[in-house]
């Protein structure tokens, strides 16, 4: 674990505000924000409802710029890019894990896990084959490979979506809320299976949460309040600070 | 390659599991639909037409004179004839026409037209009448005379009486004072006793009588239009050959003549009452109309009830006598009154029509002559020729003409062939070699000229425009005398046998020349390489193709087409908005679908390549399946073809039945329209898409 600190970091914040102008009304999602994410890290982020938890991994993951500050992702500060380059930037070193999973219907278990390699031109039939089976093979759904998405239960999609995620081999993945749709057993087998892949691959892990015992699996909490950095714990006491927390309500 | 086979899927998938797909494409297959049988049977018809135009009157190409003020037009224009320079030597024109390797034949022409009066019965009995006479103080009188002048006067007499059985009907119609006491009294006097028993006295003073002061109290016989074609009749009749000859006989090779068109022969020249009751059998038989339904039929019926004039005033009294006896016997009464008798007898339904239309014609048709003119008959045609003054033309009818599969078609129908002699003479364009040789003739055989006063009366009393007008005398035929009183017109016996050569049936003027083409196909240039050789050797002419030298009618398929072309184009805008705007919502629907592909890595190109990829595989795949349809609704129609039910259509036909087919060219520009169509009302849904967000991907949805 250590070893991994004394790499850079994939993900630097620094001082990043996040506004958003509904009208004339400016909110401020994000208000000074800094945060070092370094590979093979497992970090859970966790804070209250409107806390920017969802904002700072939209920020992350490139699909939203910054109001100020610097967000650099794998070396690179997202500032300045361009449109495609943000998108090439998502497509190799980014996987995404969406709350309510975002498999494309009309294709199969095995073409939506493919799609990404699709978009990456970087292999060839047989390869993609392979890289595919074998993601199916680690998150269980070999025989499932020629269904449709309508056709698998709620757990089953999101482990569709994991294999989706790290098909490319990313150096990184987004998940916001992974678990909320599911119940809490299928929520821990999916954090489970991510804490797998962390550990087997090496793939950095960055998800917000409110679950408690989700959180227990990450080897940090970054904890926000109000869009700003609170602090940064261990799993055990971030489990003590929220029971605080809410003792103090 | 990978990614386009996933576009492919993702399309071919949504294709059928999103319901407004299934609305697009139901809009783009009978859009499809539509153009494939639309597009095709016009083309169909486009072609049948060119048959009909091509095979009857127009060749390929017309030649005309560059000099002309309007533009050729074979059936006529709006304004009537149009105004054509003339050629002045068809002989010079011809042999350099026929110098292009792909003219086949040219044949010369010139069309006119003129209005033929029947005359009034009575005038027409009286000329007869005053003939007799006539031949009685040139030779005597000989009992076979006696009896031929006393059977004509009874005829006169019961006209007379059936005169004033009509004046007495209309009284009681009319109010008393629209009654011109005048010809009453005129009337009155020509019913008594005394006039007929005085008759022979003065027989000259009494037809006077007859002539000024009863006779036109009859309304006039119809006016008739008519149109003729003056042509080399042979060389006509080798080029055009759909032609054939139905009644008498064609005209003699060289000699002046006429060959009436059949459709025209009977449909305008046919007793009226006769061809009431064959248009009702047609309909009865053709179309299963019935008299007791269609109102048209029951008109017809109406008219041969209440119309006997036509037929009573035909009848002498013997011919009166005998049809009296046979209708009697028919219809089982003793009804004295031949007018009851035949009012009854054409009252025809659905029950007896088949019977009594079987009767008429064996029981009464005998008695009457059928047409207003026989074959034989000479038609004199009176005219205004080009320099305004007037022609009185005489020409013999040898027979009735049609062409093959036209023989219901009122526009081919109307075009009655001539001599190119007659022609010429009519138009004033005959060379002075000709004229002067004409004058001779008319000198030789010792006629008095045309009486154009006469003539120019019935000219200007009609108000006819440009026109020409010509007087029929009809089935007088067998004593040839009678023309010499019949209104002044010519006889010219000498001038019916005078046989013309081909060189002085050439040498002449035309107005314009038909053109048949060796290899059809090659028209336009054929056409284009004409027009260029006929400026470069001086010759002021005009080229144009049957199309265009059909007039409106040639271009009655273009409108339908640009009609039909319309249509699509309004069909094709409204499906552009309405696939527009699902397009939209469709692509509203997948935003999340959109956004998350966006997010995972796809680009904006990869995005509008879906979208259009998923348009135009719809536009595909119900393009096709309408084309199919399409393709199997015309190769039914195909082999079973389409009727004609209505005559006018038989001339777009070319034929009772249109045989269409299916060109590929339908086939390929239906799709191209399809694809076009839905690619563009695609454009701007698909831009909306590549403008969706990544951060799209992740809303929840409501
Ligand atoms: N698109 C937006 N437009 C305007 N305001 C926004 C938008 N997205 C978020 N906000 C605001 O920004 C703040 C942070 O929101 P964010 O979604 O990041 O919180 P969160 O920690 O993810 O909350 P939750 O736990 O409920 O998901 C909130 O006050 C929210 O109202
Ligand atoms: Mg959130």
């Amino acid at each position: 674990m250590n070893a991994a600190v004394a790499q850079s970091p994939i993900v630097s914040i620094t001082n990043v505000t996040k506004d958003y102008t509904l009208g004339k009304v400016v909110v401020p999602a994000l208000r000074g924000v800094d945060l070092q994410v370094h590979p093979g890290e497992f970090i859970s982020i966790a804070g209250p409802s409107g806390s920017g938890k969802t904002t700072l991994l939209n920020l992350i993951g490139c699909v939203d710029t910054a109001t100020s500050g610097v967000v650099s992702v794998a070396g690179q500060d997202t500032k300045q890019l361009t449109e495609r380059q943000l998108t090439h930037l998502r497509l190799h070193t980014i996987g995404f894990i969406f709350q309510s999973f975002n498999l494309v219907s009309v294709l199969s278990v095995f073409q939506n896990v493919e799609f990404p390699l699709l978009l990456q031109r970087k292999l060839d039939k047989n390869q993609r084959k392979e890289r595919v089976n074998q993601l199916l093979e680690q998150v269980g759904l070999a025989d499932h490979a020629k269904h449709r998405p309508n056709e698998l239960s709620g757990g089953q999609r999101q482990r569709v979506a994991v294999a989706r995620a790290l098909v490319t081999r990313p150096q990184l993945v987004l998940a916001d809320e992974p678990t909320a749709n599911l119940d809490s057993v299928t929520g821990q087998n999916i954090i489970d299976l991510m804490k797998e892949l962390n550990q087997k691959e090496g793939t950095t892990f960055i998800f917000s949460t409110h679950d408690a015992k989700v959180m227990s699996h990450a080897n940090a909490v970054v904890r926000l309040a109000d869009g700003k950095f609170l602090d940064r714990l261990t799993p055990s006491e971030a489990k003590r600070a929220m029971a605080a927390g809410a003792e103090g309500h | 390659m990978g990614q386009l086979r996933l576009l492919m899927q993702v399309a071919f998938r949504n294709l059928f599991t999103s319901k407004i797909n299934i609305l697009i494409g139901g809009i783009i297959f009978f859009g499809t639909l539509l153009v494939v049988v639309g597009g095709a049977l016009l083309d169909s018809m486009d072609s049948a037409m060119s048959r009909s135009i091509i095979g009857s009157v127009a060749g390929h190409l017309q030649v005309y004179s560059d000099d002309s003020k309007e533009e050729l037009s074979l059936y006529g224009g709006m304004g009537g004839e149009p105004d054509l320079a003339v050629l002045d030597d068809f002989s010079r024109i011809k042999p350099f026409l026929e110098k292009h390797p792909n003219v086949k034949t040219v044949v010369p022409m010139g069309t006119s037209g003129a209005l033929i009066s029947s005359g009034n019965t009575v005038d027409l009995t009286l000329a007869r009448l005053r003939d007799l006479y006539k031949k009685r103080a040139e030779e005597g009188e000989s009992p076979a005379l006696r009896a031929n002048i006393d059977s004509v006067k009874s005829h006169v007499r019961q006209m007379v009486s059936l005169m004033e059985e009509q004046r007495n009907k209309s009284r009681e119609l009319l109010s008393s004072a629209a009654v011109d006491p005048q010809e009453a009294e005129a009337l009155a006097r020509a019913r008594t006793d005394a006039f007929w028993d005085t008759f022979e006295n003065d027989p000259f003073a009494a037809l006077e009588f007859l002539e000024n002061r009863i006779a036109p109290q009859l309304p006039d016989g119809d006016l008739l239009d008519m149109r003729y074609v003056g042509t080399d009749l042979d060389s006509f009749q080798r080029t055009f050959d759909r032609m054939e000859i139905v009644d008498g006989q064609p005209v003699p090779q060289g000699k002046r003549g006429m060959l009436l068109s059949k459709f025209y022969y009977e449909n305008f020249l046919k007793l009226k009452t006769a061809l009431r009751l064959d248009n009702i059998k047609q309909e009865k038989d053709l179309n299963q109309k019935r008299i007791d339904a269609d109102p048209q039929l029951q008109r017809w019926v109406k008219e041969n009830q209440t119309q006997t004039r036509e037929i009573l005033f035909q009848l002498d009294p013997i011919k009166t006598r005998q049809a009296v006896e046979r209708l009697q016997k028919v219809l089982g009464n003793q009804e004295p009154s031949l007018e009851k008798l035949l009012s009854e007898f054409l009252t025809t339904t659905d029950d007896n029509f088949d019977t009594r239309y079987q009767q008429f014609y064996a029981e009464l048709a005998p008695l009457l002559d059928l047409y207003r003119m026989r074959m034989g008959d000479n038609l004199t045609i009176t005219a205004f020729t080009r320099t305004g003054y007037v022609q009185s033309v005489n020409v013999k009818i040898y027979g009735t003409y049609q062409f093959k599969g036209l023989e219901k078609s009122a526009m081919a129908g109307v075009i009655n062939l001539m001599d190119l002699m007659s022609f010429r003479e009519l138009y004033g364009y005959l060379s002075p070699d000709r004229k002067a040789e004409i004058a001779e003739l008319q000198k030789n055989s010792g006629l008095k000229a045309v009486d154009r006063a006469n003539a120019e009366d019935a000219l200007f009393g009609e108000e006819s425009g440009n026109s020409l007008v010509a007087e029929a005398t009809p089935g007088l035929i067998e004593d040839a005398k009678a023309f010499e009183g019949a209104l002044g017109a010519l006889r010219r016996d000498d001038l019916a046998a005078r046989v013309y050569s081909q060189q002085e049936i050439e040498q002449g003027v035309a107005l314009s020349a038909a053109i048949i083409l060796k290899d059809p196909e090659q028209l336009q240039q054929t056409m284009e390489e004409l027009k260029q050789s006929a400026t470069a050797a001086g010759l002021k002419l005009r080229v144009v193709s049957w199309q265009q030298a059909a007039g409106l009618i040639g271009q009655f398929v273009l409108m339908a087409k640009l009609v039909l072309y319309f249509a699509v184009f309004i069909i094709f805008i409204v499906a552009l908005v309405i696939i527009n705007n699902a397009m939209m919502m469709a692509t509203l629907q997948r935003v999340r679908e959109v956004g998350t592909m966006r997010a995972i890595g796809a680009q904006r190109s990869f995005i509008l390549s879906m979208v259009l990829v998923e348009t135009v595989l719809l536009g595909f795949v119900f393009g096709a399946g309408g084309a199919l349809l399409g393709s199997g609704i015309m190769s039914a129609l195909g082999s079973a073809g389409i009727p004609a039910g209505n005559e006018a259509l038989y001339f777009f036909f070319s034929g009772p039945r249109l045989y269409p087919s299916l060109s590929a060219g339908n086939l390929i520009a239906a799709f191209v329209i399809v694809l076009l169509v839905s690619a563009i009302s695609t454009l701007y849904p698909a831009f909306l898409a590549t403008r969706v967000s990544p951060l799209q991907a992740m809303q929840t949805d409501e």
